[in-house]
């Protein structure tokens, strides 16, 4: 079990959170599926904003493209050719995203889309509702937008867990206090404003959003490191993420 | 579904995740307002004193960084010098997490960065530039070198107050020997000897010459003295005396500097009330320019006697 130092304490890092190279690059085949797995978690949604906004493909062509592209990584193994002295794998997997758009629609095998290929469940409709809110001016620079998508991705994800541990804990008033303050900010809204809606202690509400903001933090760690290629592209992005040094 | 999270949710995410978990409830983090490369600094409300403060955090926690020992070590340095021109410290302690914080008065106001293109006129700039001569000559005389003086670390006030900021990478004289090797500062603003590691009390007294020509000109002192007088004149003009205290405080020899930040600021106060100053050997001409403005007073009134008389001579 690895483990890595955060804020002068050591936190337990889940063997299964490697970094993707090391998990591809398995000889165990399940190992290698579950790494994928997560690969296609963290990177569907940006891989799907992105051929809808910048390659300006159809939902349904930007679809069929986004789990074609996936099985294929996990087939073809583009992901082992990977070297992380050349780009972030980030960047890397963008650029295979774009290569495998051109060698798709110059084939024109649009009519082979889907047959025989593994489907995996993903939330179209969900996120072809997000294109709308994504800003105009986030879309020139392509790098920093699919890293912006990216990013946007983990937090949600993140987020959606931590609702999901607090609920069977029990603890679903934490979350609710963290959602109120930091999900929906508002300027206006003080402590003392929160404790009254919650009937809580102010105390209780920071001691709550401190304990959420904790758990945030870690939980979006633990996630990143599954979408980095390296130990030190992990600590890159962690810096750049939250300003972190990871020892 | 995933929650959607707009991009000013996510930018609120990446700040409030690393906000700090400070002991008890007595302070309550409202919002950060700095960042630097040893710590972020947070407005807070101090719930007991019902006030607002603020508070610094080190930004690393990892050991062996050296920013918690930085951190303290500012702290410190702040509450042994009890000065108008120096932020007062009210409490420090450690984290949750181990990283060290301190809290001190909130200032209103802005950086001198921000306050200098306000100021009109050799005076102002004067007015405010002796204030921190004034707070780097009581360090001097504590025994505190500062080591990193810029604009950005200069703060005015609301109520016109002038305060020298971070005081992060100070050192106490006595430990200018052990500071040796250890490079800090901002290029720029900082001497030959101290990118060399070897700062003392005039290494600061280059950094008020830099201030001070950069307050005047509102560009960086190049490092050639000639280039450093014609840029000087170019932009500013100023007195031939004031030119000099300037370029005597940025001479690349240690030597050729005042001694510290209060032998500057006794001569800019001689400069100031017309007196020779130490920087420059005035001509007779400007001998008697200056004599003739010291006593310009009685000399016009003993001038305007001579004429009467001379009139009154005529006259009869």
């Amino acid at each position: 079990m690895s483990t890595f130092a955060y804020a002068c304490r050591v936190i337990p890092f889940p063997a299964t959170r490697r970094s993707v190279l090391e998990r591809i690059q398995s000889d165990d085949r399940e190992v290698r599926r579950a790494a994928f797995g997560d690969l296609a978690e963290g990177y569907w949604r940006p891989s799907y904003h992105y051929l809808r906004l910048h390659w300006r493909l159809p939902a349904a062509s930007a679809e069929d493209m986004v789990q074609a592209f996936f099985t294929a990584a996990f087939e073809k193994q583009y992901v082992e050719r990977y070297d992380p002295a050349k780009a972030r794998f980030r960047t890397f997997l963008r650029t295979c995203l774009d290569r495998f758009v051109q060698n798709y629609q110059k084939a024109e095998r649009a009519e082979k889309r889907g047959g025989g290929q593994v489907h995996l469940p993903l939330d179209f409709p969900g996120a072809e509702r997000e294109l709308a809110a994504i800003a105009v001016q986030d879309r020139h620079d392509l790098d920093r937008f699919f890293h912006d998508e990216t990013v946007r991705d983990l937090f949600a994800r993140t987020i959606d867990a931590m609702r999901r541990a607090y609920d069977a804990e029990g603890k679903l008033i934490v979350f609710e206090v963290f959602e109120r303050h930091d999900l929906r900010p508002s300027p206006d809204l003080t402590y003392a404003t929160l404790a009254r809606e919650f009937d809580l202690t102010t105390a209780q509400v920071t001691n709550y959003l401190h304990a959420a903001r904790r758990r945030f933090r870690e939980q979006a760690l633990v996630n990143l490191r599954a979408l980095v290629g390296t130990d030190e592209e992990f600590r890159d992005e962690a810096r750049e993420l939250f300003g972190l040094e990871i020892s | 579904m995933t929650t959607w999270l707009s991009n000013t949710v996510v930018d609120h995410l990446r700040v409030v995740a690393t906000w700090p978990e400070l002991p008890g409830d007595r302070y309550v983090i409202e919002r950060p307002i700095g960042r630097g490369g040893m710590g972020t600094v947070y407005v807070a409300r101090d719930t007991l004193l019902e006030r607002d403060v603020a508070i610094k955090v080190s930004n690393a926690p990892v050991a062996g960084s050296g920013l918690d020992e930085r951190l303290r070590q500012e702290a410190q340095v702040l509450a042994r010098l009890e000065h108008p021109g120096i932020v007062p410290v009210h409490d420090a302690g450690q984290l949750a997490d181990g990283r060290m914080f301190y809290v001190m008065k909130l200032v209103h106001g802005e950086t001198l960065s921000a306050h200098t293109k306000r100021l009109l006129g050799e005076a102002a700039i004067l007015g405010v530039f002796e204030r921190v001569t004034e707070t780097i000559a009581f360090a001097h005389e504590a025994g505190v070198i500062h080591r990193d003086l810029k604009p950005s670390n200069v703060m005015v006030g609301r109520f016109g107050e002038v305060l020298v900021l971070d005081w992060g990478v100070a050192k106490a004289i006595e430990e200018e020997a052990a500071a040796s090797a250890t490079r800090v500062g901002t290029p720029g603003f900082m001497p030959p000897e101290q990118a060399r590691g070897e700062a003392t009390s005039t290494s600061d007294v280059f950094a008020l010459g830099a201030l001070l020509f950069w307050m005047l000109t509102d560009a960086m002192p190049p490092p050639a003295r000639d280039d450093a007088l014609r840029v000087l004149n170019a932009a500013a003009r100023p007195p031939r005396r004031l030119a000099a205290i300037v370029l005597k405080c940025l001479a690349s020899e240690p030597s050729d500097r005042y001694s510290n930040a209060a032998a500057l600021a006794a001569d800019l106060a001689r400069y100031r009330a017309g007196q020779p100053v130490a920087a420059h050997r005035e001509t007779t001409l400007e001998r008697i320019g200056l004599w003739f403005i010291k006593y310009r007073t009685f000399i016009l009134l003993v001038a305007a006697y001579l004429v009467m008389r001379a009139m009154f001579a005529f006259v009869r």
